[in-house]
C-alpha cells in the first residue's frame, strides 16, 4: 500500500501549472489506467474485470469501519479505491455537515485512498434536501462559498481532493462566467484537482446548444493538464418523452444507458490533448450482463489509448 | 433576515470563513438556493429568472431518480405497478419533498393500500409490523416488532 501522507506531500511539492508531456510528467498521478465505479450490484464483475487499474466507491454507501468485502478485496490486491462523495454539498451556503466531512475523511483513511473526489454542486438548502446534485451559479459569490467549503473539507481530509463539474439541466440567470472560466478560477483558488467527466461536458454542451469540443478545448486551455486527476465516462440518452417541453428533448446523463459514440469521440479528443490521463466508467443501474460491461470498458480503454 | 443584515458585502468572505468555519454566506445566494430547492422538491413556485421548462425537466428527473430508489426498497410494490411505477410514483410525490426510499415507497403504499396485490400488501404489512412510521419522520423500530411480524404471518390467510 502506498502511504497517504507521502502521496499528499509529493503532490503538494509539484508545480500546478505547465504543459503535460506524453507521460504526464509532473501530473498529480494518483491513479492509473482504466477504472470503474465499484457498486455492490456489479461487485462480481468488477472483481473479475480484466485490466482494471483503479476503482471508485460512493463514499456515502460505505461504512469506513467495515467496507464491503468486495472493496476490501480490491485493496488487498493493491488496487487504489477512490472515495467519491455525492452528498457533501460543497456549493451550498448552509454550513457543511461536520458528520459528512468526517465520513469522507474516514473513508479516505480506511481505504488508504490516494485522493477523494466530490462535486461542484449543492444538494440542500433552506432545510430542503433535493437528494440530487444541483448546479451553483457561476458567480464570484458561489466561488467564495465553494472555496470556503473546500478549505473546511481539507482541514479533515488528509489526501488531495478532486472536484467534479456536474451535468445540469438548467443554468442560473446570475451566471457571470462560462463553465471553463468558473472551473479554472475555482481550481486556482482552492488548489484542488479536477475530476473531469466527459459525459457531463457533452451533456451540458448539448443542452446549452454549444459545441462540446470547443467547451472541452477551452477548459484544457485554461486548466493545466496535470491538474486532471482522472476522468469519468458514463452513458446517457435523449428523453424523447420530454419533447412536450418548450425547447424540446434534453440529453440526460443517466449512468444507466450505454456510453454514446459521441461521448467516446469526445473522450478520444480529450486523451489526444492529455495523453495517459486515467479514465473510468460510471454505471449506476440497469446493469447489463458482465460481457457487455467488459466490452464497454474495453471500448473506453481503446478510445483512451 | 438577521443573517442577511450581517453580510451586505456578499462577495467578501468573513474572517470566520477564512478560519475554515462555516461557508461564506452571501444572503442573496442562500435565499436563491433555498427558493430553487423548494421549487424543485416542495411544490414552491419557480424562482425568478430560471427557464421554467428546464426546471420542469429537472423536477421530472428528480422524481424518476426517487422512483428508482423506492423501487429497490419496495420491490413487491414496484413489481405490482410494473410499467406504471414511475408515473404512479411521480403523480403521488410531485411537490412532496424526498423522504428517502423507504418513506417515499411507504407513503405510496399507504395511499394506494386498497389497490395492492397480496405480495405488495404483505410487504407493507411487514414494514408496519417492524417499524413505527408516523408519516412525517424517519421510521423507528417497534417494540416487539419481530413478535408482531411472526403473529401476522401465522394469522395471515394462505394464498
Amino acid at each position: 500500500m502506498r502511504g497517504k501522507s507521502g502521496q499528499g506531500n509529493v503532490f503538494r511539492a509539484r508545480p500546478v501549472a505547465g504543459s503535460a508531456g506524453p507521460l504526464r510528467p509532473g501530473a498529480a498521478l494518483v491513479v492509473d489506467g482504466v477504472g470503474t465505479g465499484w457498486r455492490a450490484e456489479i461487485a462480481g464483475w468488477v472483481a473479475a474485470a480484466p485490466g482494471v487499474g483503479f476503482c471508485e466507491v460512493i463514499a456515502e454507501s460505505i461504512v469506513p469501519a467495515g467496507p464491503p468485502r468486495g472493496v476490501v478485496d480490491l485493496r488487498e490486491r493493491g488496487l487504489p479505491v477512490v472515495p467519491h462523495g455525492v452528498r457533501l454539498s460543497l456549493g451550498g451556503t448552509d454550513p457543511l455537515d461536520a458528520c459528512r466531512v468526517a465520513h469522507l475523511a474516514a473513508c479516505a483513511e480506511a481505504l488508504d485512498a490516494p485522493l477523494v473526489s466530490e462535486h461542484i454542486a449543492f444538494v440542500r438548502a433552506g432545510g430542503w434536501d433535493a437528494g440530487h446534485l444541483l448546479p451553483v451559479p457561476r458567480t464570484r459569490a458561489a466561488l467564495d462559498v465553494l472555496a470556503a467549503n473546500v478549505a473546511r473539507t481539507r482541514t479533515e481530509v488528509a489526501v488531495p481532493l478532486a472536484l467534479e463539474p456536474i451535468a445540469a439541466l438548467f443554468d442560473w440567470p446570475e451566471d457571470e462566467l462560462t463553465e471553463p472560466e468558473f472551473l479554472a478560477a475555482l481550481l486556482d483558488r482552492t488548489g484542488a484537482l479536477l475530476l473531469l467527466d466527459v459525459a457531463n461536458v457533452y451533456a451540458n454542451a448539448v443542452n446549452r446548444g454549444q459545441d462540446a469540443y470547443a467547451v472541452l478545448d477551452r477548459m484544457l486551455d485554461l486548466i493545466a493538464a496535470e491538474r486532471i486527476a482522472y476522468v469519468h465516462v458514463a452513458g446517457g440518452s435523449v428523453r424523447h418523452d420530454e419533447a412536450d417541453l418548450p425547447g424540446g428533448a434534453l440529453y440526460h446523463d443517466t449512468h444507466t444507458d450505454p456510453v454514446p459514440c459521441e461521448v467516446l469521440r469526445l473522450l478520444t479528443h480529450l486523451v489526444e490533448r492529455v495523453p495517459g490521463v486515467p479514465v473510468m466508467l460510471e454505471r449506476d443501474g440497469r446493469y447489463p450482463p458482465a460481457d457487455v460491461l467488459s466490452a464497454e470498458l474495453a471500448t473506453i480503454a481503446a478510445a483512451a489509448r | 433576515m438577521s443573517r442577511a443584515a450581517e453580510h451586505t458585502e456578499s462577495a467578501v468572505p468573513s474572517p470566520r470563513n477564512n478560519a475554515g468555519g462555516a461557508a461564506a454566506e452571501p444572503p442573496a445566494l442562500a435565499e436563491r438556493q433555498a427558493a430553487l430547492v423548494a421549487a424543485l422538491v416542495a411544490g414552491a413556485s419557480d424562482p425568478a429568472g430560471f427557464d421554467p421548462a428546464r426546471l420542469t425537466a429537472t423536477r421530472r428527473a428528480l422524481l424518476r431518480k426517487r422512483a428508482g430508489a423506492a423501487a429497490r426498497a419496495w420491490p413487491a410494490l414496484a413489481t405490482f405497478f410494473g410499467d406504471r411505477w414511475a408515473s404512479t410514483f411521480a403523480a403521488h410525490h410531485a411537490g412532496r419533498p424526498p423522504g428517502g426510499a423507504l418513506r417515499d415507497g411507504w407513503d405510496l403504499a399507504r395511499a394506494l393500500r386498497a389497490e395492492l396485490t397480496a405480495d405488495a400488501a404483505a410487504e407493507l404489512a411487514e414494514r408496519e409490523a417492524l417499524l413505527r412510521y408516523d408519516g412525517k419522520t424517519a421510521p423507528r423500530p417497534r417494540r416487539l416488532g419481530r413478535a408482531r411480524l411472526a403473529l401476522g404471518r401465522l394469522t395471515r390467510p394462505t394464498r
